[in-house]
């Protein structure tokens, strides 16, 4: 039969669910700005009725059986697939960004020093005997080489500032899964008591994201947490390990990421900055720097061979007029002007010190192919075209990993996070819940008063 | 924001999207201030990567054309000097022709031809002083040596600054190999070069002068001796045949006239046959010099018929100035058609200064149309931009404070 005392403790336990309640919402609204926070609910389950006397069940109120972070793992896989995407776009696009400015039309790139060097010889072709106009072309010369040293140091300080990113990164993701693998057991811990990995989870689910933004993870669930591993399978944390990986100097001056067995992974890393960094480095730069080298060693060569076929003002063979490297090969950094003499362009095709006939054959490098098929005014558009679409394409691979991990937030954000208007809402049902619930006790505290007034009355 | 149509879509936070959509609109602005203020639709290659490579492609040209347009300037000037020298020769040519003409009179006194030898001379003098015509310190009738007078007075006999009586010359001296000896003669107009190769020596020289004689090239007599001095001694043997003679062999020194040889009256080509050629467009390249030698000496030799003329008028019969003064008529004629090239080179130079202008101005145009920015659009961008930014901060305003709890009491 219900009791007066079953009816307060009935309440209190109301008291106690609105309590609940209304911590949850506190919690909520106090993290509503919290990266990573996801919205907390209290679980709430109808007492079971007990069967009195006469067969009557009666409810027994509400009972306060935890609290649950309202996740959705599909979409936290998502967001960090695309952050490993963004990440190595951005880094692709940084690099991209400080490279270009060398190759973009100015008064010292390649191009326009290539124009002028031509511009000089055919100047000098109309008085060969000028030393003015020869000046003219060793200046010129020297310039190009310079522009050619400039795009050359550009790209290879470019690699250097990309080798400190890798070890960095390196560093930075040994410290990330040190932090994911202490949280594991933590979390086994609490889930064994048939809880929710709450705030545990949430810390553990933004290092995560914050490790997608270096490299490429996979993420596996397992009875002792979760088990990282990178893109192609190297394991980085198993349970409450962490498997540090290292960063280290290779024979080729670039800096190699081993896995803690010492096998090199550089390669097949992918994704996040780390993988945007190594990508950019060793493919884009370096194929960059290839064909830069091989225009200035082709380049070097044909107009020394033009130079050879000709006469200097003092009536001897033409020496080369610029320094090119046996091997192709760092040519765009070293190329630099062989002579420094005026009266050494070989202007002549007689040794006539008038003669202007092989000036002929050195402006001819402008309009002939290079031993890679094109002339040096088309290899020079090819690699502008080159750096103008990787910029490009990385900036288009950003802003559209950009508008989708925003539109994945979106939805995450939709199913986990927190809306204040929401919690107000809620705030005051469960307030009104409470208040009802207090309104029950004073009530049966009311009649408790009677009953227990029932004995002094009759006494009276 | 997704899309609106989605079943029981929560919205949480609207900060992220609103500060995407500001970030986007403040992209798009300054996008279309840069276009504005610059004037370029692309100001980097990744604006647009085949625009950018045809920009330097299209560059390049333009830097060539202004070059080509810089030489036709250049030359332009260079050409007429060369021009009106030839036209003072014809001239000069041409009062000769009537000197000779009265001198060739039967009735004209010895005296008066006395008198007329000298104005022919003073007219050669006027032909050689336009033959050494200089145009900023190049003789244009030089052929490609063009640093000296191309036209140079000539003596009987040459010496050489080696040898001496004490370490005389021998025709076994070696000669320095690819060295070059050149006698140029007054008479025949022409030139022999001698460049020695290993082994060559002194005696080599000389049979090379020997075959030169043989062969026309120098006046008959002429030859390379060792003289009493122990000096190499190169000599037309002939009071009025004059040559010029120049080496750069360190064995022989340098040669210069022996003292009281010249000649009168007598002028030696020590330039060369070179013809210079100079790009003024992609596939036109102009000839920019005429060789006082093809001008003057080996074809018609206008200045032997010169110098034939003064000696005909000095000492000959009235046949003798009659034919020497038909032979500078055919030389002003000769002299004429050399002038029709250079002239027909000018009139190309002019007509093409005027198509490398339009060229220049159809490459701008081209030039405008690969990266400018068209500004009639840029400048609607710009304002629709602004109008974006401005619509989208206003909508921040209004939609970011707005809660629930405003509204609570």
């Amino acid at each position: 039969m219900a009791s007066l005392s079953s009816s307060l403790s009935m309440a209190v336990q109301s008291l106690n669910a609105a309590s609940g309640e209304l911590q949850v919402t506190n919690n909520n609204i106090a993290n509503a700005n919290t990266p990573g926070y996801t919205r907390q609910v209290a679980v709430l389950q109808e007492a079971a009725p007990i069967t009195s006397a006469g067969n009557i069940a009666v409810g027994q109120g509400v009972q306060l059986t935890g609290y649950q972070s309202v996740r959705d793992e599909l979409l936290q896989a998502q967001i960090q697939q695309q952050t490993q995407a963004q990440s190595g776009a951005n880094a692709q696009l940084s690099s991209m960004q400080q490279i270009q400015p060398t190759f973009t039309t100015s008064t010292q790139d390649i191009g326009t020093e290539m124009s002028a060097l031509f511009s000089s010889i055919s100047s000098l072709s109309t008085n060969p005997t000028s030393s003015t106009s020869r000046q003219a072309v060793l200046a010129a010369g020297q310039s190009l080489a310079t522009a050619f040293n400039t795009a050359s140091s550009t790209l290879t300080s470019q690699q250097a500032t990309l080798n400190s990113q890798v070890t960095q990164d390196v560093s930075q993701i040994n410290q990330l899964t040190k932090q994911i693998a202490a949280l594991n057991p933590q979390i086994a811990a609490v889930k064994a008591t048939g809880q929710d990995g709450g705030a545990l989870q949430d810390q553990q689910d933004q290092l995560v994201l914050s490790l997608s933004k270096i490299t490429s993870v996979s993420v596996t669930q397992t009875q002792n947490g979760e088990t990282l591993t990178t893109g192609n399978g190297t394991p980085l944390v198993v349970g409450s390990q962490s498997l540090a990986l290292q960063a280290t100097t290779g024979s080729d001056g670039m800096t190699h990421v081993l896995d803690r067995n010492g096998a090199d992974i550089t390669s097949s890393l992918t994704g996040g900055d780390l993988g945007g960094s190594i990508q950019t480095r060793d493919q884009t730069i370096s194929g960059l720097l290839k064909q830069l080298d091989t225009l200035a060693n082709q380049f070097g060569t044909a107009m020394n061979a033009a130079q050879a076929s000709g006469y200097d003002q003092n009536g001897n063979a033409g020496q080369n007029l610029f320094t090119v490297s046996s091997t192709v090969a760092g040519s765009a950094a070293s190329i630099k002007m062989a002579v420094t003499d005026p009266a050494l362009i070989a202007a002549s095709s007689d040794g006539s010190s008038g003669s202007n006939g092989n000036l002929t054959n050195l402006s001819a490098v402008q309009t002939s192919a290079l031993a890679s098929g094109q002339t040096p005014g088309d290899a020079y558009a090819s690699l502008v075209y080159q750096v103008g679409s990787l910029t490009s394409n990385a900036n288009a691979e950003s802003t559209a990993t950009t508008s989708s991990l925003l539109q994945l937030n979106d939805q995450l954000s939709s199913a986990t996070g927190v809306s204040i208007d929401e919690e107000s809402a809620n705030l005051i049902t469960y307030q009104q819940a409470y208040e009802a619930a207090a309104r029950v006790v004073s009530t049966i505290q009311s009649l408790f008063s009677v009953t227990m007034a029932m004995g002094t009355a009759a006494a009276e | 924001m997704t899309a609106p149509n989605e079943a029981n879509m929560r919205v949480t936070s609207m900060l992220p999207d609103m500060q995407y959509a500001m970030q986007q609109s403040q992209q798009n602005l300054s996008t279309a201030m840069q276009q504005v203020s610059t004037g370029l639709r692309v100001n980097q290659p990744s604006d647009d990567p085949a625009a950018s490579a045809n920009m330097v492609r299209s560059l390049a040209y333009s830097a060539n054309v202004d070059q080509y347009t810089s030489n036709v300037s250049t030359l332009l000037p260079q050409m007429q000097t060369a021009d009106s020298a030839i036209s003072s020769i014809v001239t000069a040519l041409n009062s000769a022709v009537t000197l000779g003409t009265s001198g060739a009179s039967s009735s004209i006194l010895t005296a008066n031809k006395q008198a007329i030898a000298s104005q022919v001379e003073s007219v050669l003098s006027t032909v050689i002083s336009q033959a050494n015509s200089s145009f900023q310190g190049a003789y244009v009738f030089g052929g490609s040596a063009s640093s000296t007078p191309p036209f140079v007075a000539a003596s009987t006999t040459y010496t050489s600054a080696q040898g001496s009586a004490a370490s005389p010359l021998s025709a076994a001296t070696a000669l320095t190999a690819g060295s070059v000896t050149t006698i140029s003669d007054a008479t025949t107009g022409e030139s022999m070069t001698f460049k020695a190769q290993a082994g060559d020596t002194v005696a080599t020289l000389q049979s090379a002068v020997a075959s030169a004689v043989s062969a026309g090239t120098l006046s008959a007599g002429s030859t390379a001796t060792i003289n009493t001095d122990g000096q190499l001694s190169i000599s037309s043997n002939s009071s009025t045949a004059g040559i010029v003679v120049s080496s750069n062999d360190a064995v022989l020194g340098s040669m210069s006239a022996a003292s009281g040889t010249a000649v009168a009256n007598a002028y030696a080509y020590v330039g060369n046959s070179d013809v210079n050629s100079v790009q003024v467009g992609d596939s036109l390249n102009v000839a920019t010099n005429l060789p006082g030698n093809q001008l003057l000496t080996s074809g018609a030799n206008v200045i032997g018929s010169l110098t034939n003329l003064i000696t005909a008028l000095q000492s000959g019969t009235t046949a003798q100035i009659g034919a020497a003064t038909t032979a500078i008529t055919s030389a002003v004629s000769y002299v004429s058609q050399q002038r029709v090239p250079l002239d027909s080179t000018i009139s190309q130079l002019n007509s093409q200064e005027s198509y490398l202008g339009q060229e220049k101005i159809t490459l701008t145009t081209q030039q405008t149309s690969l990266v400018g920015a068209n500004l009639a659009d840029a400048a609607t961008n710009l304002s629709q931009a602004e109008l974006d930014n401005s619509a989208v901060l206003a909508a921040a305003a209004k939609v970011m404070p707005q809660t629930l709890l405003q509204y609570l009491q």
